[in-house]
Protein backbone atom coordinates (compact mmCIF):
# COMPACT_ATOMS: atom_id res chain seq x y z
CA UNK A 1 0.00 0.00 0.00
CA UNK A 2 2.62 2.39 0.84
CA UNK A 3 4.69 1.40 -1.78
CA UNK A 4 1.74 1.96 -4.18
CA UNK A 5 1.35 6.03 -2.95
CA UNK A 6 4.96 6.09 -3.43
CA UNK A 7 4.78 5.27 -6.86
CA UNK A 8 1.70 7.42 -7.67
CA UNK A 9 3.75 10.25 -5.85
CA UNK A 10 6.54 9.58 -8.66
CA UNK A 11 4.38 9.14 -11.73
CA UNK A 12 2.36 12.87 -10.98
CA UNK A 13 5.79 14.49 -9.97
CA UNK A 14 7.29 12.81 -13.49
CA UNK A 15 4.45 14.17 -15.67
CA UNK A 16 4.14 17.32 -13.86
CA UNK A 17 7.43 18.09 -14.67
CA UNK A 18 7.38 16.71 -18.34
CA UNK A 19 4.65 19.28 -18.56
CA UNK A 20 7.14 22.18 -16.68
CA UNK A 21 9.45 21.14 -19.73
CA UNK A 22 7.34 21.44 -22.55
CA UNK A 23 6.77 25.42 -20.97
CA UNK A 24 10.15 25.87 -20.24
CA UNK A 25 11.14 25.07 -23.20
CA UNK A 26 9.99 27.32 -25.73
CA UNK A 27 12.29 30.18 -23.28
CA UNK A 28 15.28 28.32 -23.52
CA UNK A 29 15.26 28.01 -27.31
CA UNK A 30 14.94 31.47 -27.15
CA UNK A 31 17.57 32.18 -25.09
CA UNK A 32 20.11 30.10 -26.92
CA UNK A 33 20.07 30.99 -29.93
CA UNK A 34 19.87 34.70 -29.47
CA UNK A 35 23.25 33.87 -28.53
CA UNK A 36 24.53 32.48 -31.86
CA UNK A 37 25.41 34.08 -34.93
CA UNK A 38 23.07 34.03 -38.21
CA UNK A 39 24.78 30.83 -39.56
CA UNK A 40 25.25 29.07 -36.12
CA UNK A 41 21.87 28.86 -36.00
CA UNK A 42 21.15 27.89 -39.39
CA UNK A 43 23.63 25.00 -38.98
CA UNK A 44 22.34 23.46 -35.22
CA UNK A 45 18.99 25.62 -33.71
CA UNK A 46 19.10 22.91 -30.55
CA UNK A 47 22.96 23.16 -29.12
CA UNK A 48 24.44 25.46 -27.00
CA UNK A 49 25.92 28.18 -28.63
CA UNK A 50 29.74 27.15 -29.45
CA UNK A 51 32.68 29.33 -28.72
CA UNK A 52 32.18 33.19 -28.42
CA UNK A 53 28.52 34.09 -26.64
CA UNK A 54 27.61 36.31 -29.35
CA UNK A 55 26.15 39.28 -27.48
CA UNK A 56 25.30 41.70 -30.77
CA UNK A 57 21.95 40.80 -31.09
CA UNK A 58 21.19 42.47 -27.82
CA UNK A 59 22.82 45.22 -28.32
CA UNK A 60 21.37 45.91 -31.63
CA UNK A 61 18.04 45.84 -30.15
CA UNK A 62 19.22 48.49 -27.55
CA UNK A 63 21.30 50.55 -29.84
CA UNK A 64 19.36 50.33 -33.26
CA UNK A 65 15.69 49.24 -31.84
CA UNK A 66 15.77 51.35 -28.71
CA UNK A 67 14.59 48.72 -26.54
CA UNK A 68 14.68 50.67 -23.69
CA UNK A 69 12.66 53.40 -25.30
CA UNK A 70 9.89 51.35 -26.19
CA UNK A 71 10.24 49.86 -22.98
CA UNK A 72 9.61 53.54 -21.48
CA UNK A 73 6.46 54.07 -23.76
CA UNK A 74 4.92 50.50 -22.56
CA UNK A 75 5.83 51.43 -19.12
CA UNK A 76 3.80 54.82 -19.37
CA UNK A 77 1.28 53.43 -20.94
CA UNK A 78 0.59 50.50 -18.38
CA UNK A 79 1.19 52.28 -15.54
CA UNK A 80 -1.52 55.31 -16.66
CA UNK A 81 -3.66 52.62 -17.01
CA UNK A 82 -3.32 50.91 -13.94
CA UNK A 83 -3.66 54.29 -11.64
CA UNK A 84 -6.70 55.23 -13.54
CA UNK A 85 -8.25 52.04 -12.79
CA UNK A 86 -7.40 52.07 -8.99
CA UNK A 87 -8.79 55.99 -9.13
CA UNK A 88 -11.89 55.15 -10.52
CA UNK A 89 -12.17 51.55 -9.85
CA UNK A 90 -11.90 51.75 -5.89
CA UNK A 91 -14.59 54.47 -5.78
CA UNK A 92 -17.02 52.31 -7.76
CA UNK A 93 -16.40 49.42 -6.20
CA UNK A 94 -16.39 50.60 -2.51
CA UNK A 95 -20.34 52.28 -3.77
CA UNK A 96 -21.40 48.95 -5.10
CA UNK A 97 -20.07 46.78 -2.00
CA UNK A 98 -21.33 49.00 0.93
CA UNK A 99 -24.22 51.18 0.04
CA UNK A 100 -27.60 50.47 -0.67
CA UNK A 101 -29.75 52.41 -3.27
CA UNK A 102 -32.37 51.97 -5.86
CA UNK A 103 -31.26 50.04 -9.11
CA UNK A 104 -27.91 48.83 -7.57
CA UNK A 105 -28.43 45.57 -9.28
CA UNK A 106 -29.27 46.73 -12.30
CA UNK A 107 -26.25 49.18 -12.50
CA UNK A 108 -23.81 46.77 -11.25
CA UNK A 109 -24.74 44.28 -14.52
CA UNK A 110 -24.94 46.82 -16.53
CA UNK A 111 -21.39 48.03 -16.19
CA UNK A 112 -20.78 43.93 -15.59
CA UNK A 113 -22.12 42.90 -18.88
CA UNK A 114 -19.62 45.21 -20.66
CA UNK A 115 -17.09 42.87 -19.59
CA UNK A 116 -16.31 40.36 -22.37
CA UNK A 117 -17.10 43.12 -25.37
CA UNK A 118 -13.95 42.87 -27.45
CA UNK A 119 -12.02 46.18 -28.27
CA UNK A 120 -12.58 45.01 -31.98
CA UNK A 121 -16.19 46.11 -32.21
CA UNK A 122 -15.90 49.65 -30.76
CA UNK A 123 -12.09 50.33 -32.46
CA UNK A 124 -13.48 51.76 -35.82
CA UNK A 125 -15.64 54.26 -33.86
CA UNK A 126 -12.97 55.30 -31.31
CA UNK A 127 -10.73 55.90 -33.90
CA UNK A 128 -12.29 58.33 -35.70
CA UNK A 129 -13.07 60.15 -32.40
CA UNK A 130 -9.63 60.22 -31.27
CA UNK A 131 -8.59 61.45 -34.68
CA UNK A 132 -11.06 64.23 -34.72
CA UNK A 133 -10.07 65.14 -30.70
CA UNK A 134 -6.40 64.88 -32.17
CA UNK A 135 -5.21 61.81 -29.94
CA UNK A 136 -4.39 59.50 -32.07
CA UNK A 137 -0.01 58.60 -31.38
CA UNK A 138 -1.17 59.84 -27.93
CA UNK A 139 -0.51 57.74 -25.10
CA UNK A 140 -3.50 58.59 -23.33
CA UNK A 141 -5.73 57.23 -26.44
CA UNK A 142 -4.75 53.55 -25.27
CA UNK A 143 -5.23 54.48 -21.76
CA UNK A 144 -8.27 55.53 -22.51
CA UNK A 145 -9.28 52.78 -24.36
CA UNK A 146 -7.84 50.30 -21.49
CA UNK A 147 -9.74 51.90 -18.41
CA UNK A 148 -12.93 51.27 -20.39
CA UNK A 149 -11.80 47.62 -21.37
CA UNK A 150 -10.81 46.70 -17.96
CA UNK A 151 -12.73 48.71 -15.77
CA UNK A 152 -15.84 46.31 -15.10
CA UNK A 153 -13.56 43.30 -14.55
CA UNK A 154 -11.50 45.54 -11.99
CA UNK A 155 -14.84 46.34 -10.40
CA UNK A 156 -16.35 42.49 -10.72
CA UNK A 157 -12.84 41.35 -8.69
CA UNK A 158 -12.75 44.80 -6.06
CA UNK A 159 -16.10 44.83 -5.16
CA UNK A 160 -15.99 41.27 -4.42
CA UNK A 161 -13.14 41.71 -2.15
CA UNK A 162 -14.79 44.70 -0.52
CA UNK A 163 -17.96 42.81 0.35
CA UNK A 164 -15.52 40.82 3.29
CA UNK A 165 -14.84 44.32 4.83
CA UNK A 166 -16.86 44.11 7.84
CA UNK A 167 -19.26 46.61 8.27
CA UNK A 168 -18.53 47.69 11.68
CA UNK A 169 -14.73 49.31 10.86
CA UNK A 170 -16.46 51.44 8.82
CA UNK A 171 -19.17 52.53 10.98
CA UNK A 172 -16.28 52.70 13.53
CA UNK A 173 -14.63 55.23 11.36
CA UNK A 174 -18.01 57.19 10.80
CA UNK A 175 -17.85 57.58 14.25
CA UNK A 176 -14.55 58.52 14.67
CA UNK A 177 -15.47 61.37 12.56
CA UNK A 178 -13.93 60.13 9.03
CA UNK A 179 -15.56 61.59 5.69
CA UNK A 180 -16.01 59.66 3.07
CA UNK A 181 -12.73 59.89 1.14
CA UNK A 182 -11.12 59.34 4.75
CA UNK A 183 -13.26 55.84 5.00
CA UNK A 184 -11.89 54.79 1.80
CA UNK A 185 -8.73 55.65 2.67
CA UNK A 186 -8.48 54.47 5.87
CA UNK A 187 -10.52 51.26 6.18
CA UNK A 188 -11.37 50.35 1.98
CA UNK A 189 -7.76 50.82 1.31
CA UNK A 190 -5.97 48.81 3.88
CA UNK A 191 -8.73 45.66 3.77
CA UNK A 192 -9.11 45.55 0.32
CA UNK A 193 -5.51 45.21 -0.38
CA UNK A 194 -5.65 41.64 -1.81
CA UNK A 195 -7.64 42.85 -4.23
CA UNK A 196 -6.00 46.58 -5.22
CA UNK A 197 -2.66 44.35 -5.36
CA UNK A 198 -3.81 42.25 -7.52
CA UNK A 199 -5.44 43.99 -9.84
CA UNK A 200 -1.99 46.32 -10.42
CA UNK A 201 -0.50 43.37 -11.17
CA UNK A 202 -2.90 41.83 -13.49
CA UNK A 203 -3.37 44.62 -15.50
CA UNK A 204 -0.32 46.54 -15.69
CA UNK A 205 0.42 42.97 -17.50
CA UNK A 206 -2.17 42.96 -19.85
CA UNK A 207 -1.51 46.47 -20.44
CA UNK A 208 2.21 45.25 -21.11
CA UNK A 209 1.24 42.05 -23.29
CA UNK A 210 -1.22 43.41 -25.49
CA UNK A 211 -1.00 44.52 -29.54
CA UNK A 212 -4.36 45.21 -30.95
CA UNK A 213 -5.08 48.54 -29.57
CA UNK A 214 -1.69 50.19 -29.41
CA UNK A 215 -0.88 48.97 -32.97
CA UNK A 216 -4.11 50.98 -33.88
CA UNK A 217 -3.74 53.75 -31.84
CA UNK A 218 -0.04 54.54 -31.72
CA UNK A 219 1.17 55.24 -35.37
CA UNK A 220 4.16 57.76 -34.43
CA UNK A 221 7.37 55.62 -33.98
CA UNK A 222 8.15 57.41 -31.05
CA UNK A 223 4.99 56.64 -29.20
CA UNK A 224 4.87 52.87 -30.44
CA UNK A 225 4.94 49.98 -27.39
CA UNK A 226 7.19 47.19 -27.57
CA UNK A 227 4.51 44.89 -28.46
CA UNK A 228 3.84 46.80 -31.55
CA UNK A 229 7.73 47.30 -32.17
CA UNK A 230 7.88 43.79 -31.70
CA UNK A 231 5.25 43.00 -34.56
CA UNK A 232 6.77 44.92 -36.56
CA UNK A 233 10.62 43.54 -36.21
CA UNK A 234 9.33 39.67 -36.66
CA UNK A 235 7.82 40.70 -39.83
CA UNK A 236 10.46 42.81 -41.61
CA UNK A 237 13.71 40.88 -40.09
CA UNK A 238 12.85 37.16 -41.26
CA UNK A 239 16.35 36.99 -42.18
CA UNK A 240 18.03 37.72 -39.25
CA UNK A 241 16.20 34.91 -36.69
CA UNK A 242 18.83 35.20 -33.78
CA UNK A 243 17.97 39.32 -33.79
CA UNK A 244 14.44 38.06 -33.27
CA UNK A 245 15.03 35.60 -30.77
CA UNK A 246 16.68 38.39 -28.61
CA UNK A 247 13.68 40.80 -29.26
CA UNK A 248 11.08 38.44 -28.27
CA UNK A 249 13.07 37.61 -24.85
CA UNK A 250 13.38 40.56 -24.12
CA UNK A 251 10.02 41.93 -24.65
CA UNK A 252 9.23 39.08 -22.14
CA UNK A 253 11.52 39.68 -19.48
CA UNK A 254 9.70 42.72 -17.56
CA UNK A 255 5.92 40.58 -17.34
CA UNK A 256 8.09 37.56 -16.27
CA UNK A 257 10.08 39.47 -13.62
CA UNK A 258 6.84 40.92 -12.24
CA UNK A 259 5.30 37.35 -12.11
CA UNK A 260 8.29 36.12 -10.48
CA UNK A 261 7.94 38.61 -7.13
CA UNK A 262 4.31 38.38 -7.02
CA UNK A 263 3.35 35.04 -8.43
CA UNK A 264 1.77 33.81 -5.00
CA UNK A 265 -0.63 36.90 -5.50
CA UNK A 266 -1.58 36.41 -8.41
CA UNK A 267 -2.10 32.33 -8.35
CA UNK A 268 -4.23 33.22 -5.14
CA UNK A 269 -6.52 36.11 -6.45
CA UNK A 270 -7.04 33.63 -9.44
CA UNK A 271 -8.07 30.79 -7.67
CA UNK A 272 -10.54 33.13 -5.73
CA UNK A 273 -11.84 34.94 -8.26
CA UNK A 274 -12.22 34.32 -12.20
CA UNK A 275 -10.43 36.55 -14.45
CA UNK A 276 -9.63 36.10 -18.12
CA UNK B 1 -28.75 65.14 5.50
CA UNK B 2 -26.95 62.01 6.23
CA UNK B 3 -28.54 60.27 2.92
CA UNK B 4 -27.89 63.28 1.25
CA UNK B 5 -24.59 62.85 1.55
CA UNK B 6 -24.68 59.58 0.98
CA UNK B 7 -26.47 60.29 -2.42
CA UNK B 8 -23.71 63.01 -3.24
CA UNK B 9 -20.89 60.11 -2.27
CA UNK B 10 -22.43 57.91 -4.44
CA UNK B 11 -23.44 59.72 -7.44
CA UNK B 12 -19.53 61.39 -7.55
CA UNK B 13 -18.05 57.47 -7.17
CA UNK B 14 -20.24 55.89 -10.06
CA UNK B 15 -20.32 59.17 -11.99
CA UNK B 16 -16.57 58.20 -13.71
CA UNK B 17 -17.71 55.16 -14.73
CA UNK B 18 -20.16 56.16 -16.55
CA UNK B 19 -19.00 58.43 -17.93
CA UNK B 20 -15.91 56.44 -19.08
CA UNK B 21 -17.92 53.39 -20.34
CA UNK B 22 -20.49 55.83 -21.76
CA UNK B 23 -18.14 57.70 -24.05
CA UNK B 24 -15.54 54.52 -24.97
CA UNK B 25 -17.87 51.99 -24.92
CA UNK B 26 -21.51 52.89 -25.24
CA UNK B 27 -20.83 55.53 -27.85
CA UNK B 28 -18.71 53.44 -30.38
CA UNK B 29 -21.05 50.36 -30.15
CA UNK B 30 -23.93 52.65 -30.57
CA UNK B 31 -22.38 54.06 -33.89
CA UNK B 32 -20.95 51.07 -35.21
CA UNK B 33 -24.79 50.04 -35.10
CA UNK B 34 -25.72 52.82 -36.82
CA UNK B 35 -22.74 52.64 -39.90
CA UNK B 36 -23.43 49.36 -40.17
CA UNK B 37 -26.30 50.35 -42.59
CA UNK B 38 -23.83 52.49 -44.32
CA UNK B 39 -21.19 52.46 -47.04
CA UNK B 40 -18.91 54.56 -44.07
CA UNK B 41 -15.68 55.27 -45.20
CA UNK B 42 -14.52 57.01 -41.70
CA UNK B 43 -14.32 60.70 -43.30
CA UNK B 44 -17.46 61.61 -45.05
CA UNK B 45 -19.29 59.39 -47.24
CA UNK B 46 -21.70 57.89 -44.78
CA UNK B 47 -24.59 56.55 -46.85
CA UNK B 48 -27.35 54.32 -46.03
CA UNK B 49 -27.47 51.41 -47.98
CA UNK B 50 -29.46 49.44 -45.60
CA UNK B 51 -29.02 45.42 -44.82
CA UNK B 52 -26.80 45.78 -47.79
CA UNK B 53 -23.47 45.33 -45.87
CA UNK B 54 -25.04 41.78 -43.74
CA UNK B 55 -26.55 40.49 -46.99
CA UNK B 56 -23.21 41.10 -48.93
CA UNK B 57 -21.09 39.43 -46.28
CA UNK B 58 -23.10 36.67 -46.26
CA UNK B 59 -23.58 36.21 -50.06
CA UNK B 60 -19.79 36.87 -50.49
CA UNK B 61 -18.98 33.48 -48.85
CA UNK B 62 -16.78 35.16 -46.45
CA UNK B 63 -18.99 34.46 -43.70
CA UNK B 64 -19.21 30.35 -44.28
CA UNK B 65 -15.41 30.98 -43.96
CA UNK B 66 -15.38 32.74 -41.01
CA UNK B 67 -17.86 30.55 -39.75
CA UNK B 68 -15.63 27.43 -40.58
CA UNK B 69 -12.35 28.82 -38.91
CA UNK B 70 -14.24 29.65 -36.16
CA UNK B 71 -15.92 25.84 -35.48
CA UNK B 72 -12.12 24.67 -36.08
CA UNK B 73 -10.54 27.14 -33.87
CA UNK B 74 -13.35 25.99 -30.91
CA UNK B 75 -11.94 22.42 -30.97
CA UNK B 76 -9.54 24.15 -28.88
CA UNK B 77 -12.34 24.70 -25.41
CA UNK B 78 -12.59 20.82 -24.77
CA UNK B 79 -8.85 20.44 -25.50
CA UNK B 80 -7.69 23.23 -22.76
CA UNK B 81 -10.42 22.36 -20.64
CA UNK B 82 -9.91 18.49 -20.21
CA UNK B 83 -5.94 18.59 -20.40
CA UNK B 84 -6.28 21.93 -17.79
CA UNK B 85 -8.79 19.91 -15.50
CA UNK B 86 -6.07 16.75 -15.65
CA UNK B 87 -3.37 19.18 -14.74
CA UNK B 88 -5.54 20.78 -11.52
CA UNK B 89 -6.16 16.69 -10.48
CA UNK B 90 -2.58 16.51 -10.61
CA UNK B 91 -1.61 19.51 -8.67
CA UNK B 92 -4.46 18.72 -6.14
CA UNK B 93 -2.45 15.67 -5.15
CA UNK B 94 -0.34 17.90 -3.79
CA UNK B 95 3.20 16.27 -4.37
CA UNK B 96 6.22 17.46 -3.23
CA UNK B 97 7.29 21.08 -5.11
CA UNK B 98 3.77 21.29 -6.48
CA UNK B 99 3.83 24.75 -5.92
CA UNK B 100 6.38 25.31 -8.23
CA UNK B 101 4.67 23.15 -10.81
CA UNK B 102 1.78 25.54 -10.62
CA UNK B 103 3.48 28.42 -11.02
CA UNK B 104 5.34 27.06 -13.77
CA UNK B 105 2.07 25.62 -15.67
CA UNK B 106 0.72 29.39 -15.75
CA UNK B 107 3.82 30.78 -17.16
CA UNK B 108 2.45 31.30 -20.58
CA UNK B 109 -0.02 33.51 -19.52
CA UNK B 110 2.50 35.86 -18.62
CA UNK B 111 4.19 36.09 -21.82
CA UNK B 112 2.58 38.34 -24.53
CA UNK B 113 0.37 36.38 -27.08
CA UNK B 114 2.08 37.96 -29.69
CA UNK B 115 5.49 36.98 -28.35
CA UNK B 116 3.79 33.08 -28.22
CA UNK B 117 2.28 33.61 -31.74
CA UNK B 118 5.53 34.64 -33.18
CA UNK B 119 7.50 31.87 -31.12
CA UNK B 120 5.05 28.76 -32.81
CA UNK B 121 5.26 30.20 -36.11
CA UNK B 122 9.32 29.85 -36.17
CA UNK B 123 8.76 26.31 -34.35
CA UNK B 124 6.36 25.69 -37.21
CA UNK B 125 8.24 27.11 -40.07
CA UNK B 126 9.49 24.77 -42.78
CA UNK B 127 12.83 24.64 -41.32
CA UNK B 128 12.02 25.05 -38.06
CA UNK B 129 12.47 22.87 -34.91
CA UNK B 130 9.34 20.74 -34.88
CA UNK B 131 10.05 19.68 -38.57
CA UNK B 132 13.85 18.89 -37.84
CA UNK B 133 12.64 16.83 -35.32
CA UNK B 134 10.37 14.60 -37.27
CA UNK B 135 12.97 14.63 -39.98
CA UNK B 136 15.26 12.98 -37.37
CA UNK B 137 13.05 10.54 -36.24
CA UNK B 138 12.32 9.30 -39.54
CA UNK B 139 9.45 10.90 -40.43
CA UNK B 140 10.78 13.27 -43.06
CA UNK B 141 7.25 13.12 -45.10
CA UNK B 142 5.31 14.94 -42.41
CA UNK B 143 7.50 17.67 -42.37
CA UNK B 144 5.25 19.84 -44.26
CA UNK B 145 4.83 23.78 -44.38
CA UNK B 146 2.18 23.91 -41.76
CA UNK B 147 1.26 27.82 -42.76
CA UNK B 148 0.87 26.38 -46.34
CA UNK B 149 -3.06 25.31 -46.15
CA UNK B 150 -5.38 26.21 -44.06
CA UNK B 151 -6.60 23.14 -42.11
CA UNK B 152 -2.64 22.86 -41.03
CA UNK B 153 -2.45 26.42 -40.17
CA UNK B 154 -5.59 26.23 -37.92
CA UNK B 155 -4.21 23.33 -36.10
CA UNK B 156 -1.21 24.59 -35.13
CA UNK B 157 -3.10 27.60 -34.04
CA UNK B 158 -5.44 25.57 -32.12
CA UNK B 159 -2.29 23.75 -30.70
CA UNK B 160 -0.91 27.21 -29.89
CA UNK B 161 -4.20 28.55 -27.90
CA UNK B 162 -4.56 25.45 -25.98
CA UNK B 163 -0.51 25.05 -24.67
CA UNK B 164 -1.38 28.55 -24.06
CA UNK B 165 -4.94 28.26 -22.12
CA UNK B 166 -3.58 24.81 -19.96
CA UNK B 167 -2.63 27.06 -16.90
CA UNK B 168 -5.27 29.34 -16.98
CA UNK B 169 -7.61 26.44 -16.86
CA UNK B 170 -5.56 24.86 -14.21
CA UNK B 171 -5.61 27.11 -11.98
CA UNK B 172 -9.38 28.14 -11.97
CA UNK B 173 -10.39 24.41 -11.85
CA UNK B 174 -7.83 23.85 -8.94
CA UNK B 175 -9.62 26.89 -7.32
CA UNK B 176 -12.60 25.22 -7.52
CA UNK B 177 -11.25 21.70 -6.41
CA UNK B 178 -10.11 23.76 -2.96
CA UNK B 179 -13.93 24.62 -1.89
CA UNK B 180 -14.87 20.31 -2.01
CA UNK B 181 -14.21 19.08 1.69
CA UNK B 182 -11.92 17.44 2.67
CA UNK B 183 -14.35 15.11 4.31
CA UNK B 184 -15.73 13.82 1.10
CA UNK B 185 -12.04 12.34 0.31
CA UNK B 186 -12.14 10.94 3.85
CA UNK B 187 -15.12 8.97 3.04
CA UNK B 188 -14.07 7.89 -0.26
CA UNK B 189 -11.13 6.59 0.74
CA UNK B 190 -12.97 4.59 3.99
CA UNK B 191 -15.33 3.70 0.96
CA UNK B 192 -12.51 1.63 -1.00
CA UNK B 193 -12.45 4.12 -3.98
CA UNK B 194 -9.48 4.29 -6.05
CA UNK B 195 -7.91 7.38 -7.48
CA UNK B 196 -9.54 7.86 -10.74
CA UNK B 197 -12.95 6.32 -8.93
CA UNK B 198 -12.48 9.41 -6.38
CA UNK B 199 -11.19 11.92 -9.40
CA UNK B 200 -13.61 11.23 -12.07
CA UNK B 201 -16.54 9.98 -9.79
CA UNK B 202 -16.47 12.23 -6.88
CA UNK B 203 -14.43 15.65 -7.86
CA UNK B 204 -15.35 16.30 -11.28
CA UNK B 205 -19.04 16.49 -10.84
CA UNK B 206 -18.54 18.90 -8.19
CA UNK B 207 -17.20 20.80 -10.19
CA UNK B 208 -20.07 21.27 -12.60
CA UNK B 209 -20.27 24.94 -12.07
CA UNK B 210 -16.40 26.19 -12.53
CA UNK B 211 -16.35 23.80 -15.84
CA UNK B 212 -19.54 25.08 -17.26
CA UNK B 213 -17.54 28.82 -16.16
CA UNK B 214 -14.09 27.68 -18.04
CA UNK B 215 -15.58 26.42 -20.95
CA UNK B 216 -17.74 29.53 -21.86
CA UNK B 217 -15.43 31.55 -20.68
CA UNK B 218 -12.45 29.94 -23.34
CA UNK B 219 -15.50 30.25 -25.77
CA UNK B 220 -15.99 33.75 -25.70
CA UNK B 221 -11.95 34.06 -25.25
CA UNK B 222 -11.83 31.83 -28.42
CA UNK B 223 -14.34 34.70 -30.20
CA UNK B 224 -12.63 37.70 -29.30
CA UNK B 225 -9.11 37.40 -28.37
CA UNK B 226 -7.35 35.78 -30.86
CA UNK B 227 -5.89 38.58 -32.86
CA UNK B 228 -2.49 38.32 -31.78
CA UNK B 229 -2.20 34.27 -32.54
CA UNK B 230 -3.58 35.13 -36.16
CA UNK B 231 -1.39 38.28 -36.74
CA UNK B 232 1.66 36.73 -35.17
CA UNK B 233 1.01 33.42 -37.40
CA UNK B 234 -1.10 34.13 -40.49
CA UNK B 235 -2.03 37.11 -40.65
CA UNK B 236 -5.58 35.76 -41.20
CA UNK B 237 -4.93 34.61 -45.15
CA UNK B 238 -4.03 33.46 -47.41
CA UNK B 239 -7.06 35.56 -48.39
CA UNK B 240 -9.60 35.34 -45.52
CA UNK B 241 -8.49 31.59 -44.97
CA UNK B 242 -7.81 31.28 -41.18
CA UNK B 243 -9.65 34.85 -40.25
CA UNK B 244 -12.74 35.14 -37.69
CA UNK B 245 -14.56 37.45 -37.03
CA UNK B 246 -12.52 39.91 -34.83
CA UNK B 247 -9.49 39.30 -37.17
CA UNK B 248 -12.17 40.19 -40.26
CA UNK B 249 -12.88 43.76 -38.81
CA UNK B 250 -9.28 44.10 -38.58
CA UNK B 251 -8.75 43.17 -41.85
CA UNK B 252 -12.16 45.55 -43.42
CA UNK B 253 -10.81 48.61 -41.84
CA UNK B 254 -7.22 48.68 -41.08
CA UNK B 255 -5.69 45.63 -42.60
CA UNK B 256 -3.53 46.71 -45.50
CA UNK B 257 -4.64 46.24 -48.97
CA UNK B 258 -7.93 45.13 -48.09
CA UNK B 259 -9.75 48.15 -48.53
CA UNK B 260 -11.31 50.99 -46.24
CA UNK B 261 -14.57 49.19 -45.97
CA UNK B 262 -15.71 50.38 -42.62
CA UNK B 263 -19.07 49.88 -43.33
CA UNK B 264 -18.96 45.53 -43.54
CA UNK B 265 -16.41 46.07 -40.63
CA UNK B 266 -18.86 47.66 -38.49
CA UNK B 267 -21.71 45.28 -39.77
CA UNK B 268 -19.15 42.48 -38.85
CA UNK B 269 -18.84 44.35 -35.43
CA UNK B 270 -22.31 44.22 -34.85
CA UNK B 271 -22.53 40.08 -35.74
CA UNK B 272 -19.89 39.61 -33.19
CA UNK B 273 -21.03 41.93 -30.09
CA UNK B 274 -24.66 40.00 -30.62
CA UNK B 275 -22.68 37.00 -30.57
CA UNK B 276 -20.72 37.61 -27.39
CA UNK B 277 -23.77 39.28 -25.15
CA UNK B 278 -25.43 36.19 -25.94
CA UNK B 279 -23.20 33.98 -24.60
CA UNK B 280 -22.59 36.43 -21.89
CA UNK B 281 -26.39 36.22 -20.98
CA UNK B 282 -26.40 32.57 -20.96
CA UNK B 283 -23.11 32.51 -18.87
CA UNK B 284 -25.03 34.56 -16.05
CA UNK B 285 -28.25 32.74 -16.92
CA UNK B 286 -27.36 29.16 -16.79
CA UNK B 287 -24.79 29.17 -13.54
CA UNK B 288 -27.06 31.86 -12.00
CA UNK B 289 -24.05 33.84 -11.69
CA UNK B 290 -26.55 37.45 -11.15
CA UNK B 291 -27.28 36.25 -7.80
CA UNK B 292 -24.02 34.99 -7.56
CA UNK B 293 -22.95 39.17 -8.34
CA UNK B 294 -24.71 41.05 -6.82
Amino acid sequence: MARRVKLKGILISALLAVLTLTFLYPMYFMLINSLKTRSEYFVNQFNLPSGQLQLSNYATMISQFRILNLFKNSFIVSSLTVVGLLIVGTFASFVFAKYRFRGRTAIYLAVIATMFIPSQVTIIPLYVLFSRIGLVSTYWSVVLSYLALFLPEAILLMTANFRGIIDELLEAAEIDGCNYFQKVWNVVLPMGRAAIFLSIIFYFIMAWNDLFTPMIFLQSMEKRTVMVALAALMGRYTGAPTLQFAGLLLSAVPALVVYILFQRHIIRGLSVGAIK
Amino acid sequence: MKKRKNFLAILLSLLPVFAILAVFRVYPIVTSLLKSFTNWDGLYRSDWVGLQNYVNFVRSGQFWMVLRNTLILLINVPLQVFIGLVVALLLYEKVKGWQFYRAMVYTPQIISAVIIGFLFKIFFGFNGPFNLVLKAVGLGSLAIEWFGNSYTALGVIVFSVVWFSIGWQAIVILGGMSAIPSSVFEAAIIDGANYWQRAFKIVVPMLVRVIEFAVIASGVWTLTQLFPFLFAMTRGGPGYETSTLDYMIYLKSFGLGFGRDYGTATAIAVLLLVLVLALTLIEMQVANRADDWS
